[in-house]
């Protein structure tokens, strides 16, 4: 797409062009980091997510402004494909792409939004929601998807997403489909395993997990800091025992039992995580300790009720 | 590109840079300065406008998202001359002191006494959360939008005009 004229007028005497003089706006879009951003299609029907080189899928946008993004010259803004943001199906919740992390969060009735042991898993909406360090007036822009596809350490709809066993429903560049857990979709930090041309459709979680009993962690440095760890048990009716690792590390770790293990059983399977993430929110020795603590906890706690 | 949206009531096009955001937009492209435009980074919520109704950070929105949406920023608050309530309950209980961040605390206020008319005083400090008075005059912010829930016809019942 063209650049447009900046903006200008004819001066009558002269005939000369115009320019008003330089605001400070305009010397902030001359040297922010999407000045490489040449196009933004809205595309509403499935037919047009064929992306060139150098397009990304939109969602939110939240992010966008946070970093460089060196390569990225256009934006297919998924938004206009008017996707239901959830579904609830006999198989259980489908979660678009496109779903707002406030939709999301309101799916937490008001009266579980307090942390309770063996709380049912709808409290893990509002819980992973507000591990997302923003207000609610981003939260009613940023999407789950986007924050999935991110592949950010901390996360938290990855956190939500893997804790509950949800499928990552994938459109294909061929038109296709195809269905991969989230847990192994976000495969290290900022990698995950959606290949350019593919679009994260939707998140499905099971009916199975929803009825779970879960229980919910998170530590960081600071009141309103990224996390350090987060931590997230579940025990769904088989009394099937699923402990969560996230945002400590570079990708999910789900610690799967057949019950609610053993103290000892616990701690090994944590001691085998060995990508604990290193940055200025936290060490990996102190992320594992946390970790391990918070496990133990959530261990106890799922035993007890 | 070509963007269309409503600010204000009014149905508007305007081209602009792909990567321009809302805030600039607003400010730059349609001249509606009273939205602030502060961090830049999502913090400091000056710049909030009413999206669809809902309170959204213009800088951390695109102007190419805002598209065939319903926008409302602070001039959009007084109808007919007529100021409202958040803004007559500003006045009454002195809610700004610089007034940097005053048009994004009072849309989002006009956002929560849409939805909720009888706020408590929890309520509405959850509403601003990540709203920052540089001032540090959240008292009478809280103030400022109780006296707006107290009184619904605001303005209209004084009969006082908007200066403009």
């Amino acid at each position: 797409m063209a650049r447009p004229d900046p903006p200008g007028w004819e001066d009558a005497d002269s005939g000369r062009k115009r320019y008003k003089p330089v605001t400070l706006m305009m010397l902030t879009l001359m040297t922010m980091d999407l000045i490489d951003v040449r196009e933004i299609r809205v595309p509403n029907a499935r037919d047009g997510l064929v992306f060139a080189p150098g397009e990304r899928p939109l969602g939110g946008g939240t992010w966008l402004f946070s970093e460089p993004q060196p390569g990225l010259t256009g934006l297919v803004d998924l938004t206009a494909l008017g996707w239901d943001p959830i579904r609830r199906t006999e198989a259980g919740l489908e979660i678009a792409a496109t779903c707002t992390i406030a939709e999301l969060a309101a799916l937490t009735p008001r009266e579980s939004r307090d942390p309770r042991p063996g709380q049912a898993a709808d409290a893990l909406f509002w819980q992973c929601a507000g591990s997302l360090l923003a207000s609610f007036k981003i939260w009613n822009v940023a999407t789950v998807g986007g924050n999935v596809a991110l592949a950010l350490p901390a996360g938290p709809m990855t956190s939500l997403a893997a804790s509950l066993d949800a499928v990552a429903v994938i459109w294909t560049a061929d038109g296709g489909e195809r269905r991969t857990p989230v847990a192994e979709l976000v495969t290290g930090v900022r990698s995950t395993g959606l290949t350019h041309g593919e679009v994260l459709r939707s998140l499905e979680i099971p009916e199975s997990s929803l009825a779970a009993r879960t229980g919910f962690r998170r530590i960081a440095l600071s009141p309103l800091g990224r996390a350090g760890t987060v931590v997230i048990g579940r025990v769904d009716s088989s009394g099937e025992t699923v402990i969560t690792v996230t945002g400590g590390t570079t990708r999910p770790h789900q610690l799967r039992f057949d019950e609610i293990p053993g103290e000892r059983a616990l701690a090994d399977a944590v001691d085998g995580i060995d990508d604990w993430y290193s940055d200025a929110h936290g060490t990996p020795d102190w992320r594992r300790a946390m970790s391990l603590l918070f496990a133990e906890q959530l261990r106890g706690e799922l035993e007890a009720t | 590109m070509q963007i269309s949206m409503t600010v204000n009531g009014d149905e508007i096009t305007r081209e602009a840079e792909p990567r321009v955001l809302l805030v600039h937009f607003i400010r730059e492209i349609l001249g509606l300065t009273g939205t602030h435009w502060g961090c830049d980074t999502s913090n400091c919520g000056t710049c909030v406008v009413l999206m669809d109704g809902l309170p959204v950070k213009s800088c951390t929105v695109l102007a190419a998202m805002a598209d065939g949406h319903d926008i409302r920023t602070v001039e959009g608050l007084a109808t007919g001359g007529v100021l409202d309530p958040v803004q007559q309950g500003f006045m009454e209980e002195h809610g700004l002191q610089c007034g940097f961040c005053t048009p994004g605390m009072m849309l989002t206020a006009r956002a929560l006494l849409d939805r909720n008319p009888h706020p408590d005083d929890d309520q509405i400090r959850e509403a601003i959360s990540g709203q920052i008075c540089r001032c540090t005059g959240y008292a009478t912010i809280v103030r400022s939008v109780q006296w707006a829930a107290e009184h619904p016809a605001g303005a209209a019942a004084t009969g006082e005009e908007v200066n403009a």
